[in-house]
């Protein structure tokens, strides 16, 4: 999960507004929001539900609010935030339209990124073995991964269509570290992941 | 100060001056009980100040000479804790209308030679707070690190940052609320009419006589009851009976009677049956929110409301709140979050996963400590905070 979340530090700096007010969901141990305020002056806010990782934002000097973010962002005001950022976190969110519908309540803009379980690999895991990749489960077995969501890129793309949310940028990584803004022929197939600029269309 | 068994002394600054209460009524003079912690550094800009709760008082660490038992934050205040000594200059005083050297309902009214009583004027949290400016001016303290405080401690933190932002770094404020809850004031109801009925108690006038134990005594049993969590009080209990044998009606069997009735007991003995009563009115009164609309809060001091909200701006706050703390729930500390974000205060909040109720806040030292601790050093690895000197304060 630390992996892909790092590599999209560049892009959502390069996305956010110097000075903005940022709110970021799972953030961890707040590396994303530590690098944000070193380059961007954000004035931001974590929200993370482990008490280690809360500690660690802490002693950093981030700004952290405990809390679960399937159910607790209802306590902040519309429109609180300029950015909303979901990185690498949407798969184990038991209610995503929720969550992105509050992203964007609380917030201008929505940033969320995800992993593509309709990736070429993924698909051959699930061929080659009949399960899924532990990549794809980020940590435990079927029993027990905190992954609940197994979307495609495609799949995000329609569901926000249908719930009224455009696409203001996005990018998807290929292979070979490669970095698109446009959606390249088979990019369901090929990108590892995607990030999206979003906002209520 | 490294001693594990440091000695430490209640000091009392005497105030021979007039003391004006927010209500407007004005007493000729005024006693504060103070201790002081570690050592203050020579650019006098390593205080931290302590806020005590209800039945607390300034005695907050270390040892009295002959005690067995320390203050009652020992687990949080001392080298290497939560509010290291090592690192910096804690300060507790005893609250305005309290019973444990700062002037109260008990102190002598030097225009009669008697006791106040109820002729002491009813008093606020921010009451509490001018006193401590006092002080801390005494003391030649215009900056602080930080104030912190728990239940009322937590209150008094809020008011003393809100009214004078520019004193602080940051507050912390642990297992408070932005103002009593209906059922927070029915609580404390209950137990002023505890006093109140009890005949010893004679109108508040009771010094020189006995006084009213019984009433004092089923106020804090009552108190109790709301400190602790239901899982705590059944595992620590349950039905347990203490004497079996006894045939007698009505006499205090089970453990949990026994418990409750040593809370009682021990506490008439320490504490003030009108301060009860005047701090818990002090705590119901307080409504932080409408106190900062009101006229007075800019007293002595002439600050305009702008000044104030850029006084705010990137000051640090850290909330933290129980998960088995029925008497301050966690949605009355995320309010004060909440608030606080608005005014652009950078604050973080944290919920410590217990099941010792309110009572955690001076139980449950561990995660807390961890936490306080973070963020007190990264307040000070922090560029220079950019605090004014109080000028016209």
């Amino acid at each position: 999960m630390h992996k892909i979340s790092s590599q999209n530090y560049p892009i959502i700096q390069e996305w956010i507004d110097r000075g903005s007010r940022v709110l970021d969901l799972g953030c961890g141990d707040g590396s994303l929001l530590e690098a944000l305020v070193n380059t961007k002056q954000v004035d931001g806010i974590g929200v993370e539900i482990s008490h280690d990782m809360i500690l660690k934002c802490i002693q950093k000097g981030i700004c952290v609010y405990q809390a679960d973010i399937d159910k607790d962002l209802s306590e902040w005001v519309d429109g609180s935030f300029d950015y909303v950022v979901l990185n690498a976190t949407l798969q184990v969110i038991t209610r995503p339209y929720k969550v992105i519908s509050e992203m964007l309540r609380v917030g201008r803009f929505a940033v969320i990124s995800i992993s593509n379980f309709g990736y070429a690999r993924n698909r051959m895991r699930v061929l080659s073995q009949g399960r899924v990749s532990s990549r794809v489960r980020l940590s435990g077995c079927w029993h027990d991964t905190p992954v609940l969501r197994f979307v495609s890129i495609r799949e995000f793309i329609s569901s926000l269509e249908e719930i009224g949310v455009e696409i203001m940028d996005a990018r998807y990584f290929f292979p070979m570290n490669i970095v698109s803004r446009s959606r390249w022929p088979l990019y369901n197939l090929l990108a590892r992941e995607g990030i999206f600029k979003l906002r209520r269309a | 100060m490294t001693d594990s068994r440091t000695h430490v002394e209640t000091q009392i600054l005497s105030v021979e001056r007039p003391f004006r209460f927010e209500s407007g009524d004005i007493i000729p003079r005024l006693d504060i009980a103070y201790e002081t912690y570690g050592s203050l550094n020579e650019r006098r800009d390593n205080a931290v100040l302590i806020e005590h709760a209800l039945s607390g008082d300034a005695h907050a660490a270390f040892y009295h000479e002959g005690d067995r038992k320390p203050g009652w934050w020992d687990c949080m205040i001392g080298p290497g804790k939560a509010f290291d000594t090592d690192r910096w200059f804690v300060i507790c005083s005893n609250v305005i209308g309290g019973c444990k050297g700062t002037t109260g309902p008990s102190s002598v009214d030097p225009a009669t030679g008697k006791p106040y009583g109820l002729t002491f004027p009813p008093m606020s949290i921010r009451d509490m707070v001018e006193v401590q400016r006092i002080l801390l001016k005494h003391l030649g303290i215009d900056k602080l690190k930080c104030i912190a405080g728990g239940s009322m401690g937590g209150m008094q933190a809020l008011q003393f940052f809100c009214d004078y932002p520019f004193q602080f770094e940051s507050f912390i404020c642990i297992a408070s609320a932005m103002k009593h809850s209906a059922q927070q004031i029915a609580f404390n109801e209950v137990g002023r009419r505890a006093i109140m009925a009890d005949p010893r108690w004679n109108g508040g006038n009771y010094y020189g006589a006995a006084p009213p134990e019984g009433g004092l005594s089923v106020a804090r049993m009552i108190g109790h009851i709301t400190y602790l969590s239901e899982q705590m009080m059944q595992e620590k209990f349950g039905r347990i009976r203490k004497d079996k044998e006894s045939r007698a009606v009505f006499r205090p069997s089970f453990e949990v009677e026994h418990y409750l009735d040593y809370q009682g007991v021990s506490f008439v003995k320490r504490f003030d049956a009108n301060s009860y009563l005047y701090i818990t009115n002090a705590i119901d009164n307080f409504d932080l929110r409408s106190s900062l609309s009101s006229r007075g809060r800019f007293r002595g001091h002439g600050r305009q409301r702008g000044q104030h909200m850029e006084d705010m701006r990137s000051k640090r706050g850290l909330v933290i709140s129980f998960t088995s703390d029925w008497l301050y729930p966690s949605s009355q500390s995320k309010e004060i979050v909440q608030f606080f974000t608005a005014l652009n205060v950078q604050v973080s909040y944290t919920e410590v996963a217990t099941e010792h109720g309110h009572d955690a806040f001076l139980t449950d030292y561990h995660q807390p400590s961890e936490i306080i601790q973070g963020f007190l050093s990264s307040l000070s690895e922090k560029s220079p905070s950019p605090c004014r000197t109080s000028i016209g304060s």
